[in-house]
């Protein structure tokens, strides 16, 4: 079977920063793709190629069959997306907000009123139907994000961190209503996110760092194959994160006080009964998952720990080195 | 005949969002509506008595008209300047907050989504200009039916070119506060200089204007094409041109379509 998006060797880059650097994947239709990286990665770059609002510097993007820069109109008219940051109209009620949908995507005004019902009814926000949208919560406003972009029943749902700042509950709610959508209508879900428990759950896992694919496969299959048992040890200064560093080879830095090393290559008794002993905090082991994947094939923790350790050092310098 | 029907609700759902958001926002109707009556009222009736040339010195020229006749034309013209300009700020606010992605993430071609919010605009500033038109028994200007009709059609093509052009400066100016102080220093100062409160004598020669004006005021007053709005509106109100009365609807025509061009050529290389 054809695949319904199909990206090969696309690029795309802001001023002198490469964003993407020759990114190809296929995503079949009704299968569920998340592409998994941390922020700056590229992945809110893809979607707006993929749903027009950016042309790639080159290579070709195809989605349901349309080419994103020369049959761009064709290709948006069978994708609904929601984007990382909110894009409603605060001033209008929630009604008003997906009659507006329903209108640009031609709608006849019976097929609205159904449809505004059916997709507020499936976030639970049929009660609010009427209030404008200011006056809603963070949770509320994604929640009609994502009713208005099922509401013209896309073949492919574009979703860029759609559960940024949702509660568990919610977003518990929100993956179990598209898989059910994806089963009854074959709808395609293409979600970026660096929450590792939600890609868990799809067919095709793609790992891009640095505007490059370095890994593609089922969940299970990434694990099989770059899942690797890790040892984490937090250590109590920055000092014996270095001499920890320099005494065994295979060890990586993870944050200031944090460094992690393949299981074989340095076990925790070595630690505990080591020169470093009492300066060790804490030792754990990491089990294979994605998140070890993701640390098996940058030497880095997905969720910007790297960023942390900048962070770190900046909240540093505001306290005036004063811990 | 489907497509053109659904391009056409896109239209109207474009235009039905500008016209819903505007009759929520409280401070641009208080000003639609406090605008002319400042004018009106205060600089109107103030200077009324003084208008007339015969009373006081030298009678050069005199317009047949109250000075309250001969302004209530420009405060509409100002009314419709302040609102369609001021829309610009809606455009900065879609781009700013991302509404507009979702507009551009849905198949309607870039140009209709123009069109539909320059109309929406050019609506609510027909609305804000045809509010004056309440006080024209107040500014003893009657109206028949036809200058009624003629008027409103009027407006309506002047608010669709200044719309524009707010929607081309919106697209040059990067914040809500630089376009605030950008606003101000343009529209009063067109608007001054639009022959709006003071007549120009159409029966002088450049020359001869130039001794009871200075030169350059009456430079700036010919080549502002607010100038011509003015004139023709007071042309359909009152029947007073100070002008050839075809230049009103050519210059302002003529207006409404580059600047929609250039609006759409802006709009869609973004």
């Amino acid at each position: 079977m054809a695949p319904i998006v199909s990206v090969e060797n696309v690029r795309a880059s802001y001023g002198g920063t490469v964003a993407l650097d020759g990114v190809s994947l296929e995503i079949a239709e009704g299968s569920s793709f998340a592409l998994l990286g941390p922020n700056g990665a590229g992945k809110t770059t893809l979607v707006n190629i993929l749903c027009t609002l950016r042309r790639p510097q080159g290579g070709r993007a195809l989605v349901a069959g349309n080419d994103v820069v020369r049959a761009a109109r064709r290709a948006r008219r069978s994708i609904g997306v929601v984007f990382q940051n909110s894009s409603l109209d605060d001033r209008l009620t929630a009604r008003e907000n997906l009659d507006f949908h329903g209108l640009v995507h031609g709608m006849p005004a019976r097929q609205r009123r159904l449809h505004i019902q059916r997709v507020l009814e499936l976030v639970a926000l049929t009660d609010w139907e009427d209030e404008i949208v200011r006056t809603f919560s963070g949770g509320m406003r994604r929640r009609l994000e994502i009713a208005r972009a099922l509401m013209h029943e896309p073949k492919i749902l574009f979703l860029d961190e759609p559960t940024v700042g949702l509660d568990a509950q919610t977003r518990q709610q929100i993956w179990e209503h598209l898989d059910r959508l994806r089963t009854e209508r074959r709808i395609t879900v293409l979600t970026t996110t660096h929450y590792i428990e939600e890609v868990e759950g799809a067919d095709l896992v793609c790992i891009i760092d640095h505007g490059k694919i370095i890994a593609q496969g089922s969940p299970e299959a990434l694990k099989e194959a770059h899942g690797r048992r890790w040892l984490q040890a937090d250590v109590s200064d920055t000092a014996t994160r270095q001499a920890i560093l320099a005494h065994y080879p295979h060890a990586q830095p993870l944050g200031p006080r944090s460094i992690v090393a393949p299981v074989g290559s340095l076990e925790a008794e070595h630690l505990q009964r080591g020169p470093f002993a009492d300066k060790v905090t804490e030792i754990r082991y990491r089990e294979p998952t994605l998140e070890s994947v993701f640390l098996s094939l940058t030497g880095r923790d997905l969720r910007d720990r790297t960023d942390g350790e900048k962070e770190a050092q900046l909240a540093e310098g505001r306290r005036g080195g004063h811990r | 005949m489907s497509e053109v029907l659904a391009l056409a609700r896109g239209v109207y759902g474009v235009w039905l969002r500008e016209i819903t958001r505007a009759t929520r926002d409280r401070g641009q109707m208080i000003g639609g509506v406090s605008r002319p009556l400042i004018w009106l009222l205060i600089l109107g009736v103030g200077l009324n008595p003084y208008f007339r040339g015969e009373v006081y010195g030298q009678v050069n020229y005199v317009v047949p008209y109250t000075y309250l006749q001969f302004l209530f034309p420009a405060v509409i013209v100002l009314n419709i300047m302040y609102t369609s300009i001021q829309f610009a700020v809606s455009m900065i606010w879609d781009r700013e907050f991302g509404f507009l992605r979702e507009v551009l993430v849905s198949p309607m071609p870039r140009p209709l989504i123009l069109l539909g919010k320059v109309l929406g605009g050019a609506t609510v500033a027909t609305v804000h200009g045809s509010l004056v038109l309440l006080l024209a028994r107040f500014a003893d200007v009657t109206l028949s039916l036809w200058q009624m009709a003629t008027a409103l059609g009027f407006m309506f093509l002047l608010s669709f070119g200044l719309t524009s052009f707010g929607i081309i400066l919106a697209a040059r100016v990067k914040s809500f506060e630089g376009f605030g102080v950008f606003s101000n220093t343009l529209i009063l100062p067109l608007y001054f200089a639009s022959s709006s409160i003071f007549p120009l004598d159409p029966s002088l020669t450049q020359t001869q204007a130039a001794t009871s004006y200075p030169e350059w005021l009456v430079f700036l007053t010919r080549a502002n094409p607010i100038t011509y709005a003015v004139d023709a509106l007071r042309g359909i109100l009152i029947g007073f041109n100070q002008f050839a009365p075809m230049m009103g609807p050519v210059v302002v025509g003529g207006m409404a379509v580059v600047f929609f061009v250039v609006a759409l050529i802006d709009f869609s290389r973004s």
